[in-house]
């Protein structure tokens, strides 16, 4: 009965904040270049990348648009690697000389000692750091041999910052499945107070590769490890709001799902195009700052994020959770858009129920 | 501010005061901005001209920065109430050398309540 109230007053709250969609949260896609070359990656980064780094001024003659901005709106760095821009701590005090706070995601590999000072002198304020396993299976998802001694390096120094509000990412498979719980005691005797994670999206470099992907039972399995964390006070775990996870909701993260692409979440990418997160399908970029103002078409355009009554087709067409989870994360929903990628819930109940 | 108020009555009664903390699928939690911009320039007692390549840092924490050739620095730092900033020679010109100096900031509630608080140090710093 609380349950069911809860749901239907955080389904009103989603609406207010759908309604009003106010602009807290904005991805750049600063490079696209990366220093390694991990199996799942998800926007098949390369060394060598297509596009060119967007220079500042493009992008902050596009934040200049922004009309008052949110209290807390923040600007995330993304990549790509961030850190591989030269002028990376110009970036972060451009955006703080304007009000606004920034923040990056990082592989950590160039996060030295110095480059963590000179971050926190440029005034970052949040930092997420990605690690996905123990030492031999981090380095064989990333394709380098130094990549686990260098995120180690990162994280401590990031976890011993009060001022940073530090998490860490790790993308859940089938070869670090089994270490979780050794991940979690690394993590906490690192000084990490908050971990995230993730399943892979097939897509990318990702999707030919099955040892990638966990099997439902596993993905029950991975359900149950963090919502038992999540019972101890030791680290804050959580899974991310990649999707709708039926009667795991409220036990494996903080509030309900969510996604909020298109509604708080805005990103400008390398190219210019004008979106939500980074890892949504590029032709739902709603314009590009090289052509239209940037807040104008945060205002006034965005409706498939807004209105999300179009995903009410293949598996989602006669879902009885439709109403809480309209669609799953706006980031599964690719090519001809008949069908979502994955249904985190239906995954949970199959297995369930068999 | 109307809508705000309709906004934290709705999320409050979803019981998930939470619900204003977010953070994208792949992107880092939020940043509540807790830090203060500190600013400003070092130059000679003696003969006024700024000083460059002064070490400027934070008692008990990690951060530092140099001055530049007009003596100015810039960082952030995490708020505190009275931080104790440091300067130190560490071979800023060949044939003087200056005393270091510790300064404890005082800074007021107001400045630190304030949206984006900051302060401006003018240190002179006297030959050794």
């Amino acid at each position: 009965m609380v349950t069911k109230l809860k749901q239907v007053l955080f389904r009103e709250f989603k609406k207010s904040e759908t309604k009003h969609h106010e602009l807290n949260y904005l991805f750049w896609e600063c490079t696209t270049r990366c220093n390694l070359n991990c199996r799942h990656c998800g926007s098949d980064c390369s060394k060598d990348s297509f596009y060119k780094d967007m220079p500042l001024d493009d992008f902050l003659k596009a934040l200049d648009t922004i009309e008052s901005p949110s209290e807390n709106f923040t600007v995330v760095l993304t990549g790509g690697e961030p850190l591989l821009r030269k002028d990376i701590e110009i970036c972060g005090r451009e955006i703080r000389k304007r009000g606004m706070r920034w923040s990056m995601v990082s592989n950590g590999y160039l996060y030295d000692n110095e480059k963590h000072i000179s971050l926190l002198n440029a005034g970052l304020g949040a930092l997420t750091i990605s690690i996905d396993g123990l030492e031999s299976s981090h380095n064989w998802l990333r394709n380098n041999d130094k990549s686990f001694e260098r995120v180690d390096n990162a994280i401590g120094l990031a976890a011993s910052s009060s001022r940073l509000n530090f998490d860490v990412v790790t993308c859940v498979n089938k070869r670090n499945f089994q270490e979780l719980e050794e991940i979690r005691k690394y993590l906490i005797q690192k000084g990490v107070k908050a971990w995230r994670l993730f399943t892979i999206i097939p897509i990318g470099r990702a999707k030919e590769d099955d040892e990638m992907f966990l099997t439902d039972n596993q993905f029950i399995e991975l359900m149950d490890f963090i919502s038992e964390s999540r019972t101890r006070n030791d680290i804050d775990v959580k899974f991310s709001c990649e999707g709708f996870v039926g009667k795991y909701e409220l036990k494996v993260r903080d509030s309900n799902f969510f996604c909020r692409a298109g509604i708080n979440i805005g990103s400008i990418l390398i190219d210019g195009s004008i979106s939500a997160c980074p890892n949504i399908d590029r032709t739902f970029a709603q314009g590009n700052i090289y052509k239209d103002n940037f807040f104008s078409v945060w205002q006034t355009k965005y409706e498939l994020f807004r209105d999300r009554s179009w995903t009410k087709t293949g598996k989602c067409a006669e879902c009885e959770d439709y109403k809480n989870c309209q669609g799953n994360g706006f980031h599964y929903w690719h090519g001809e858009k008949k069908n979502v990628l994955v249904c985190h819930n239906e995954r949970l109940k199959k297995t369930t129920n068999r | 501010m109307k809508r705000d108020w309709k906004r934290k009555i709705i999320g409050g009664l979803c019981l998930t005061s939470i619900a204003f903390v977010f953070q994208a699928c792949y992107g880092t939690p939020q940043d509540f901005g807790n830090d203060l911009l500190i600013e400003g320039h070092v130059k000679s007692k003696k003969t006024g001209l700024p000083i460059k390549g002064i070490k400027v840092s934070v008692a008990d924490k990690v951060q530092y920065t140099n001055t530049d050739e007009n003596g100015k620095f810039s960082f952030y730092m995490e708020k505190i109430q009275n931080p104790k900033i440091k300067f130190t020679d560490i071979g800023s010109t060949e044939n003087i050398f200056f005393l270091n100096k510790d300064t404890i900031v005082t800074i007021k509630d107001s400045v630190l309540m304030s949206k984006q608080p900051k302060v401006y140090l003018n240190i002179e710093l006297e030959n050794k």
